[in-house]
């Protein structure tokens, strides 16, 4: 066991881990982080996916001591200021949810595209959510619910 | 209005803010973990199993086994003939033997690999032609599942006086669901004592009936609840982990979940089935249709699951949606040691949608017509006799569909090396096949002045929660969405039956609309209507104890019958037409979908947003279908080496709505769920046809076999 020190969606956490022990299981196990999910656990579907330093990771290959020292973001940082993150708007406006399984993850990497280009083409939108499988929308509404939030935020000045 | 709006799903919300606690998230005090031992063997019988080390390991709890079932070891939802727990033989690799519960996930699964199993292998049948043949019985009545037909007029006849016949054989693999969130779920017993289990699921009634069977308890000491469902696709209509929870909360008391890994899932549970097609086509020179006749042999693998059902849907769709005069079908359903093929998305329509679709443009080559010109032709319409005659009186917009697609396909242009284009049509039948079927429902008024929608249908992720209150909210005449929903639990529901059939929107839809009417009686007495506040009302029926509003449906059908199959086995059918674009790289085999046209005629889109949801995720797994997909025992161990599509793989899709109203159905509504990806197959190897002039009849056409294909094609014309 050692202890990790990381940022959590903006807030100081603590933890005690194994030295075996994958972000994943420590974020949902150890703080309760149920939206992260687990869809294979060999880093082929994406639905585990989370940001660190902003860079999407699929946290069921990341060691969780790996994350001593960096910032971890989940869905639940979209949200953190107490309304919804125009991609959550614009998931929900678009149809983009159905059975709702991979939708954090595709949020998050949504949202890391986001901050690397402000004006994602069609493909740059493709690209960014080719490592997160869906099985429910064959990813359409997702497409355009992602580029109808780039407008939004682009107008809004937001992140 | 609610109805034709894109009012936004309930579960929504929930999802984005990543609160909606799916079954893998459920947790309780005190939990135990339970993992399943299964068969390393396709067909064996168990000589001795021995437990020791498992047992031994700090932390297990309890080892059970088919010796510790307290009712019957036998489930199945057409057919009980799976166990829960082998007893004494396995019938396929990936079978379950024991449970081990134990205090971790990790000392669960570590003691289930301590456990010794020595078999004695049996003829492993491998192939529904060597169940055909062989002596060795996998169950007691024989390798024949099922065996139906189709018989309407006099197909040998109508051969001779054809003009062309067309005949091929059509082959299709394993599919697996793939939903991505693999089988969970959550045992423990309520502060009464009764059994509890909630879980990813399809269908809850008939899940509490198979424990109530198992535990031998009545059904009202069993409650399932459904947690929020990553996804069914159909696998989640059989019992999975909801069998072995309650076992395992029998025996040790205490709160027990587990999940699969996704491995076990592509393992243990089912897939879809594959057909082997025989497709014979008649036609004269105009392109009108004789003939068909079709032998379809299937492979269920070693249980029933839903073979049956496929088996005779399969038959009743063969002709495809047109006009055939004389048609003879032999669908038969064999027991393998395979993988268990159950219910998927299309029940066996979309392997016969590749069939007929491919001889319907071969018929049209040959006789120099265009492919949408010999579909028109021979379209279903108003008026028209099924191939089970079963004249379709209304709602039958399969002509609107060809009529959306009509002026993309006149203005296609091959504009680059590799690039072509193909249609594929279906028609299917919307809830189970000639058997009833029913949902039910009720409604009661809270003292907070709302109504509450007491729903037991499973929203498995296509909308069902969204499109029942949309539809309750305009049968009552409400401005608002005043409406509580109460769903997805036996103790408050009522049975709605299976998610499955794309029959929810229809059936449970229509049960929604009873109850609403004898809610809407009741609220015009009460003048409501008069302006009366529903808040007043609710009061006063509190204070005199109003009784629930309740609804029913049951779509009317004929049996087929036994021998012909003749009969209306649905009361409507939704009708598509596709459209597909594809690119086929002749030097590397590499065949890719660029565009799609879908159009459906779903009776009435109730919320536009959801139906074209459903079309856009049927063309990705009709897409996946075609090109990509192939469960191939022993080797697709994980998503390393079954392929899925992903956003890179999808195609740019046009959806367009088609609404013949079907007037039996709520506001006109069908249902799409199925419908979207039954023709998209056909449509993409018509495209590749169109692209390279090879038929394939196998799928999936992976780059591999597409490869192959176009070498074998160079050196023929060599």
């Amino acid at each position: 066991m050692k202890t990790i020190r990381f940022l959590l969606n903006g807030k100081e956490a603590s933890i005690e881990v194994e030295d075996n022990e994958t972000l994943l299981c420590a974020l949902r196990e150890r703080l309760g982080i149920t939206s992260v999910k687990e869809g294979c656990g060999i880093g082929e579907c994406g639905t585990c996916t989370v940001l660190v330093d902003d860079e999407p990771h699929y946290s069921c290959l990341t060691l969780a001591s790996k994350a001593n020292g960096r910032d971890i973001k989940t869905v639940e940082y979209l949200s953190s200021s107490g309304v919804l993150h125009p991609l959550q708007e614009a998931f929900i406006r678009s149809g983009a949810v159905q059975c709702g399984y991979c939708t954090p993850a595709m949020l998050l990497s949504a949202y890391s595209l986001l901050l690397r280009n402000a004006n994602p083409d069609a493909h740059d939108i493709k690209e960014a959510i080719s490592g997160n499988l869906c099985r429910c929308t064959g990813y359409i509404q997702i497409e355009e619910a992602i580029k109808n939030a780039a407008e939004i935020c682009k107008c809004n000045g937001q992140d | 209005m609610f109805i034709g709006q894109d009012i936004t799903r309930v579960d929504a919300l929930d999802k984005v803010l990543g609160k909606a606690a799916f079954a893998h998230d459920l947790t309780k005090n005190n939990m135990l973990f339970a993992c399943v031992v299964r068969s390393s063997r396709p067909h064996a019988v168990l000589k001795r199993i021995d437990v020791s080390a498992a047992r031994a390991l700090e932390g297990v709890v309890k080892i059970i086994s088919h010796e510790d079932i307290p009712g019957e070891n036998l489930f199945g939802a057409i057919k009980k003939d799976q166990p829960f727990l082998a007893a004494g033989r396995v019938r396929y690799k990936g079978e379950a033997i024991l449970i081990v519960v134990a205090a971790t996930e990790e000392t669960a699964r570590r003691a289930s690999e301590l456990v010794r199993i020595e078999y004695e292998d049996l003829e492993n049948i491998s192939d529904p032609f060597l169940s055909i043949q062989s002596p060795v019985l996998i169950h007691d009545g024989g390798n024949l599942l099922s065996h139906r037909k189709v018989i309407k007029g006099d197909a040998a006849k109508a051969f001779e006086s054809s003009d062309v016949i067309v005949e091929n054989t059509y082959s299709t693999t394993w599919i697996d669901h793939a939903y991505m969130e693999t089988e969970a779920g959550l045992g423990y017993l309520d502060d009464r004592g009764r059994m509890v289990v909630a879980s990813s699921t399809q269908n809850i009634h008939y899940k509490m009936k198979e424990i109530s069977r198992l535990l031998a308890i009545p059904p009202e000491e069993v409650r399932v609840i459904q947690a929020t469902t990553g996804g069914g696709f159909g696998g989640k209509l059989d019992v999975t982990v909801e069998g072995y929870l309650a076992l395992a909360v029998w025996h040790t008391k205490r709160p027990v979940f587990m999940r699969y890994t996704r491995e076990e899932s592509l393992l243990a549970q089912t897939k879809r089935h594959p057909l082997y097609i025989v497709y014979k086509t008649g036609a004269r020179k105009d392109g009108s249709l004789t003939a068909v006749e079709v032998n379809i042999v299937g492979d269920t693998g070693p249980y029933n699951s839903y073979g049956e059902t496929v088996c005779l849907r399969a038959a009743v769709h063969a002709t495809g949606p047109y006009e055939v005069p004389n048609v003879l079908v032999n669908s038969r359903m064999f027991y393998t040691n395979n993988p268990v093929a159950g219910a998927m998305r299309g029940f066996g329509v979309p392997q016969l949608a590749l069939a007929h679709e491919s001889q319907l443009d071969e018929i049209a080559g040959l006789i120099g017509m265009d492919p949408l010109d010999i579909r028109m032709k021979n379209a279903l319409k108003r008026g028209s006799l099924t191939a089970t005659s079963q004249v379709l009186n209304h709602s039958a917009g399969l002509l609107e569909t060809l009529k959306a697609i009509e002026p993309a396909w006149r203005e296609r242009r091959k504009e680059r090396p590799g690039s072509g284009f193909g249609l594929g049509c279906m028609y299917y039948g919307i809830g189970n096949t000639g058997i009833s079927n029913p949902s039910s429902c009720y409604l009661t008024l809270t003292p907070e002045g709302r109504v509450e929608m007491h729903s037991g249908v499973c929203d498995i992720g296509q909308g069902s929660d969204t499109v029942l209150l949309q539809i309750l909210c305009d049968a009552l005449g409400m401005e608002e969405m005043g409406i509580d929903l109460v769903r997805g639990d036996t103790d408050t529901s009522y049975d709605a039956g299976s998610t499955s059939a794309s029959r929810q929107t229809y059936i449970s839809g229509m049960a929604v609309c009873d109850a609403a009417q004898k809610l809407k009686k009741y609220l015009k007495e009460q003048g409501y209507y008069d302006g009366k506040p529903l808040k007043d009302i609710c009061r006063d029926a509190a204070d005199k104890g109003v009784p629930i509003f309740e609804g029913y449906f049951d779509p009317p059908t004929t049996a087929p019958d036994p021998e012909t199959s003749q009969g209306a086995p649905y009361a409507t059918y939704a009708f598509a037409t596709h459209m597909t674009e594809v690119d086929v790289d002749e030097v590397t085999g590499v065949c890719k979908a660029v565009k799609v046209h879908a159009a459906h005629d779903v009776g009435r889109a109730i919320n536009v947003s959801n139906v074209k949801g459903q079309i856009y995720g049927g063309v990705a797994m009709g897409i996946g279908l075609a090109l990509m997909e192939e469960f191939i025992p022993g080797k697709s161990e994980s998503f390393d080496n079954y392929y899925l599509p992903t956003s890179m793989d999808m195609p740019e899709v046009e959806a367009m709505i088609v609404e013949d109203r079907e007037p039996t159905g709520p506001f006109g509504a069908k249902g799409v769920g199925e419908p979207a990806l039954i023709p998209q197959a056909a449509a993409v190897v018509n495209a590749i046809y169109d692209a390279t002039g090879i038929r394939m009849r196998q799928l999936p056409c992976d780059i591999e076999r597409l490869k192959l294909a176009l070498e074998k094609d160079k050196e023929n014309k060599r």
